[in-house]
């Protein structure tokens, strides 16, 4: 079991380049899309390791679902209704128990995008206190710019948001019947919508995007609080870890250790830079550390969160 | 993971710059195309053929020599909201400037600021941050005090203003002016805590629009004498920040004067090292 874990891991972002390899396009997700079972009941289906504006981006966020005795939590939906609906699928094949959660873990399009296939099922969407804002915010964006990853019109309602929140540094439980998820609303970090979902009885912990694994780590939030983050996430009882981006894990102190060694290179690197009066121009112009080597998608990323550390340093 | 991305549209392969020769070619053989295309998704050919009569009428403009003068921001904006434009004038140019323009033709306010110059302050380097709407051409236009203009532009990738959130720093005290020199007094950063709000910006509690609120002008003044006048819009990125180099040691004590609409609030501050 656990060896076929790992196998599963490794294998499929190997099956995600050799999609891209071979010119697939999102339409071969069907032959594809499979969930590994973590633990008892946890299922998660890896993202592949591509670009935003590569094939199949719409899969590229790890997502999946928990199971209790009562109903099943859906823990993100991917970056497009189809991607949504080959997930509910992928539930139906290993249980016909209802789905009474479905629970978003920020604000990004390739996490909250497949909300719209479940609409029908009568669950609940639960996030972030900050969640309707952050979807607020994108909506035109999602609309103009992410249409195809809609169903055709590409409408506001597809665009789905919580029903239920959880204020910021608050808990809250779901009951799935024998089993208790908690979530956890974070103060902003990765972004100012980040939500951790805790099941005590395998102590797995869903990251959503507060953990990074081999993908370059995107900032949209506080660098700081992001830091104060991980340390707080590494102090959780977790034996089973599932990132936002990258492969499950078992080791989260570990797993945390690259990402909390990058943001604090990021924010030390920006840090002198403001000190010694470098514009935000010649911050984004510094050649790219040695750290680039150890992550993936670094271009689509680094420079950006450059961008976002100086600007929220140059005020303190 | 990231709301931002290169090459938004279908059609993005064929706009995605190699060189800017190549570029230019595929954009100008797409122009008849472009102007059937949905407005939304399509780069547009942009304001400044309609700019161009409306503020230089058929004077020549040079538009030849990076070393006299040029403009540099990233060929794809790491944050559309705050991306980095940066006017560099040689040294024939500094001395004789009476105004610079900087434009942005695929905004929706395309002019992102006017500044009038003066020979007291012979600057050769301004910094704005701004934000970019979509994949558009920045430019700005140098008048010199004998009535020669010169432009500069460069491209800029970007996609929809983002969703990137409101910067960590967002809020403090509106209208707080800092000041953060460096290079021996021969530059200054002037910053100013504003919202900047464009009108454009959806309330995300209301998902109405929210109300223009930037600063429309700011001005630099050492003693009685202004040094430098700026008129600027909604393109300028939340908290305006002014940066100016020159090739000696700025005059000091230099004060900053802004102005914001609608409420005409004044904010002011002394730059005094």
């Amino acid at each position: 079991m656990q060896n076929a874990t790992q196998w599963g891991v490794l294998l499929l972002p190997l099956l995600a380049a050799l999609d891209v390899a071979t010119g697939a396009t999102a339409g071969d997700n069907a032959a594809t899309f499979g969930v590994d079972q973590t633990a008892p009941g946890i299922f998660v289906h890896i993202g592949k390791p591509v670009a935003l504006d590569a094939p199949g981006h719409d899969d590229i966020a790890n997502i999946g679902f928990v199971t209790g005795k009562r109903c099943i939590a859906v823990i993100d939906t991917g970056g497009s209704v189809k991607i949504g609906r080959e997930l509910r699928a992928a539930i139906r094949q290993h249980s016909s128990l209802p789905v009474c959660y479905v629970i978003t873990t920020h604000g990004h399009v390739d996490h909250v995008l497949g909300n719209a296939a479940f609409k029908d099922d009568g669950a609940h969407f639960v996030g972030h206190a900050m969640l309707p804002d952050a979807l607020m915010r994108s909506r035109d964006l999602f609309l103009r710019d992410y249409a195809e990853d809609l169903d055709a019109p590409a409408t506001p309602a597809q665009i789905i948001g919580p029903d239920e929140t959880v204020p910021i540094g608050n808990e809250m439980t779901l009951d799935l019947g024998g089993r208790t998820l908690t979530l956890r609303a974070w103060p902003k970090a990765h972004t100012d919508s980040d939500l951790t979902v805790y099941d005590s009885q395998t102590h797995t912990l869903w990251t959503g995007d507060l953990l990074f694994i081999r993908r370059t780590p995107v900032l949209d939030g506080s660098v700081k609080g992001w830091l104060a983050a991980i340390d707080s996430l590494a102090r959780m009882d977790a034996r089973h870890v599932i990132p936002g981006h990258g492969p499950p894990t078992d080791k989260p102190a570990e797993a945390l250790e690259p990402e909390r060694r990058y943001l604090q290179l990021l924010l030390t690197a920006v840090h002198a830079q403001i000190a010694r009066g470098d514009s935000l121009q010649q911050a984004l112009r510094e050649p790219d550390p040695p750290e680039k080597a150890n992550w993936l998608l670094w271009d689509e990323a680094h420079r950006h969160n450059v961008a976002r550390v100086y600007q929220e340093l140059e005020w303190e | 993971m990231i709301c931002m991305r290169r090459g938004a549209s279908p059609g993005a392969a064929a706009r995605q710059p190699k060189s800017p020769a190549l570029f230019l070619s595929g954009f100008l053989l797409a122009l008849p195309l472009l102007a059937l295309g949905d407005s939304q998704q399509t780069p547009t050919i942009g304001v400044w053929p309609t700019l161009r009569p409306h503020f230089y009428g058929t004077r020549s403009i040079s538009e030849e020599g990076d070393a006299l003068m040029n403009v540099e921001a990233p060929g794809s904006t790491p944050d559309p909201s705050a991306t980095p434009v940066t006017i560099h004038f040689g040294e024939g140019l500094a001395a004789t400037l009476k105004q610079v323009r900087v434009i942005i033709d695929n905004n929706p306010s395309p002019l992102v600021a006017t500044f009038d110059m003066s020979p007291t302050l012979p600057v050769d380097q301004i910094d704005l941050r701004v934000r970019i709407d979509r994949f558009t051409s920045v430019r700005a236009i140098a008048e010199t005090t004998d009535g020669h203009l010169e432009m500069r532009s460069t491209w800029v990738n970007a996609s929809g203003g983002c969703s990137t959130p409101p910067s960590a720093s967002s809020g403090g005290t509106l209208g707080e002016i800092r000041f953060r020199p460096s290079a021996g007094g021969k530059v200054l950063q002037v910053s100013i805590r504003h919202p900047n709000n464009s009108g454009f910006q959806i309330d995300p509690r209301t998902g109405d629009a929210i109300a223009p609120h930037f600063i429309s002008h700011i001005t630099l003044r050492a003693g009685e004498k202004t040094v430098l006048a700026a008129d600027t819009g909604i393109s300028i990125s939340e908290n305006p920040t002014l940066r100016i180099a020159a090739r000696t040691p700025l005059p000091a004590p230099l004060t900053v004067e802004a102005t914001d609409v609608p409420t005409q609030a004044r904010y002011t501050a002394t730059w005094n090292p």
